[in-house]
């Protein structure tokens, strides 16, 4: 019975093939809509992940307010509250210059890095950027992040304390600031005062991330920035651990101690690579679900043309549903036709969409710095809820047709 | 077969079909009294809108009477339920109508082993039987074309041979031949004829009095009431 359904929906859907091409394309859209950017999504958090575990594992970051991380701590007393207060980065910072120097002074640290977020336009003559992230740090930054130079050099510990204004550049900076022309010992401006550019650092191949793009950076030393701004916001340090094996110790440590200089306020985190990962990638869940759920309402107009075209299709053959009653067909052996018939138009358009979002995939990967990944439960998924969709929105066509009277449907047409 | 006449296959009794819809109430059937004999081949007769296609959808179990009882093999059809009925039509009843209703787009095959494919019957035994039966009627080499690639007297071939598909004790027959030249149509009389020697009951309306010759017992539909006119044999 069921093969015969399955036969006889081929049947229908061939002669009405663009009608029924049309409908699939419904789901298909939908389909791929989610699969895409599930796939982009994953892509991302890929991305993510590399560039932070490239950072190194014996990183420990300091950021002012409480980041839960109850998935990865081993400490119970955290393990109560679960997933992040995003607010908790952004506004004024808790961490202080006492922090700083605590960081600097604890066993194991073999260096540390302390930097803020300056909120600034960037300009070169007529032209502005506002794109550019500006960042005030210490030169050990350059060593953690392993950055290095394409041209020119970084700032020394001597431009830091002398507060000098200097500046080193990401090569997109450089790019839409300059274009072509050499940046080294020229001057752009930092909230109406110059700072001379001393480097760019070489192009990433990081790309994109978390919407930052790490290649669009001004860095500059801190105490310029606290010249400057006239306040100093830590907004993260960085501490590199001499050994990997030290580093729930310097953490528990930091944690200690840190908690000491705030009064037992529990207003900081200190978080390894893979806590801040973990963090990372639960921003970029709760992104991912709010976008695959935009992209899910696609799937659902797919649904509804689908509803529409059967419905059209049941009024049409209702003299066959006569005849077909006529020859002993029971309610249920028309509802599992029609149903069939629904199901098969949109598991079409779930495969198409399927094979669609792999090529888009390629597309994506080729023009975007982002590869996106398609994991085997995303695949099942989405032919999944092809499958649910054409039970959901065949079920009221296909109850119709079951219900229709034999003679009715037989003198219809 | 337990029940308490077992050689009358249709027993009807103040059987009466009220259309009541939009367009008003109409009493097409009222007080129709009724018992077809196993083996028997009736002609029911009548003029146009007599009531005769109702009797005969009631008779087929396609619609049901708005009063009276149906008796079929001595059970009431009244305590059925819609899928009773259904599988009673695809295991007891064969009906052949005026216009065919082949489904254009399935092959003489796959039309014919329709009834059989509800039956939830193997491909094989399908195959086998519909050769056998499309032999019958003599259209075996059109077994593979649409309908609409062979001629009004085969295409009522082929109803025919669906109706014989599942071996049905009763063949309903609404005017079979009127689409039909007369001489086709003759051809199909004398395939009823050689299925009703063959033991099958026939119920088969039709208006030209000519045909009903065929018949063993013939009655009449007028104004909604039911009159025996003749019998023979
Ligand atoms: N579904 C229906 N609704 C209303 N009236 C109907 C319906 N079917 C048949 N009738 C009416 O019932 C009468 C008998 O119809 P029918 O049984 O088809 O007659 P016959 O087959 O003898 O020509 C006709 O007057 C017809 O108009
Ligand atoms: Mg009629």
């Amino acid at each position: 019975m069921i093969w015969q359904n399955i036969k006889n929906a081929f049947l229908s859907i061939r002669s009405a093939k663009l009608r029924s091409a049309l409908t699939a394309v419904g789901v298909m859209i939908g389909v791929f809509a989610v699969l895409v950017m599930v796939g982009v999504g994953d892509g991302v958090k890929a991305e993510i992940e590399s560039q932070i575990s490239n950072l190194g594992t014996n990183v420990l970051t300091i950021t002012s307010g409480k980041l839960n991380q109850s998935a990865s701590s081993s400490d119970p007393k955290e393990q109560k509250g679960s997933g992040i207060n995003i607010a908790s980065g952004i506004g004024t910072s808790t961490l202080t210059e006492d922090d700083v120097k605590t960081i600097e002074n604890t066993p194991n640290v073999s260096r540390s890095a302390a930097f803020g977020i300056i909120s600034s336009s960037v300009a070169k003559d007529q032209i502005v950027s506002n794109s550019a992230f500006v960042i005030a740090t210490t030169p050990s930054y350059f060593d953690i992040r392993q950055l290095k130079t394409s041209q020119g050099s970084f700032f020394s510990a001597d431009d830091n304390s002398g507060s000098k204004f200097v500046a080193v550049i990401g090569a997109d900076t450089k790019q839409s600031l300059f274009g072509g022309e050499d940046p080294i010992g020229k001057s752009i401006s930092l909230r109406g005062k110059q700072f001379r550019v001393l480097g760019v650092i070489e192009k990433s191949d990081a790309g994109v991330s978390l919407g930052a793009n790490a290649d669009d950076i001004v860095i500059i030393p801190i105490n310029s920035a606290i010249k400057l701004t006239g306040k100093n916001d830590v907004f993260r340090v960085i501490a590199e651990v001499d050994s990997e094996k030290n580093i729930e110790k310097v953490k528990a440590s930091l944690e200690q101690s840190i908690g000491s200089n705030h009064s037992g306020a529990d207003d900081f985190s200190v978080l390894t690579q893979k806590e801040l990962l973990t963090t990372f990638s639960s921003i970029l869940d709760i992104l991912t679900t709010f976008v695959v759920a935009i992209a899910a309402i696609s799937l659902l107009v797919g649904g509804i043309g689908i509803m529409n075209i059967m419905l059209v299709t049941v009024s049409e053959r209702t003299k066959e549903i006569g005849i077909r009653k006529a020859m002993g067909a029971t309610f249920g052996n028309i509802m599992g036709q029609f149903l069939t018939e629904s199901i098969i138009i949109s598991l079409i358009g779930g495969v198409i969409g399927v094979l669609a979002s792999y090529l888009a995939g390629m597309v994506i990967a080729k023009l975007a710095n982002i590869t996106p990944v398609y994991s085997p439960i995303a695949l099942i998924s989405a032919l999944g809820a092809s499958l649910f969709i054409g039970v959901v929105f065949g079920t009221a066509p296909a109850i119709k047709a079951a219900r229709k009277h034999p003679i009715q449907a037989l003198k219809s047409l | 077969m337990e029940k308490s006449k077992p050689e009358i296959v249709i027993e009807l009794t103040k059987l009466a079909k009220r259309y009541d819809d939009e367009a008003g109430v109409y009493d097409a059937l009222k007080k129709v009294e009724l018992k077809v004999r196993a083996g028997e081949f009736l002609a029911v007769m009548g003029p146009s809108g007599s009531g005769k296609s109702t009797l005969m959808n009631i008779i087929g179990l396609l619609d049901r009477p708005t009063q009276g009882n149906y008796l079929l093999d001595g059970v009431d059809t009244n305590t059925l339920s819609d899928k009773d009925l259904a599988k009673l039509r695809r295991d007891r009843i064969g009906f052949i109508f005026q216009n065919f209703n082949l489904l254009p787009r399935l092959s003489i095959m796959q039309n014919v082993e329709l009834p059989l494919i509800y039956q939830k019957i193997r491909t094989a035994e399908r195959k086998r039987r519909v050769r056998e039966v499309l032999s019958e009627v003599g259209i075996l080499d059109k077994i593979d074309s649409k309908p609409n690639r062979v001629s009004g007297g085969q295409v009522q071939r082929a109803a025919i041979a669906r109706a014989l598909i599942n071996k049905p004790s009763l063949i309903l027959a609404d005017e079979p031949t009127g689409n039909l030249d007369t001489k086709t149509g003759l051809g199909i009389m004398e395939l009823l004829k050689k299925l009703n020697n063959d033991g099958v009951t026939i119920v088969l309306v039709t208006h030209n009095p000519e045909l009903s010759h065929y018949a063993s017992r013939i009655v009449e539909v007028r104004d909604g009431l039911l009159s025996e006119k003749e019998v023979r044999k």
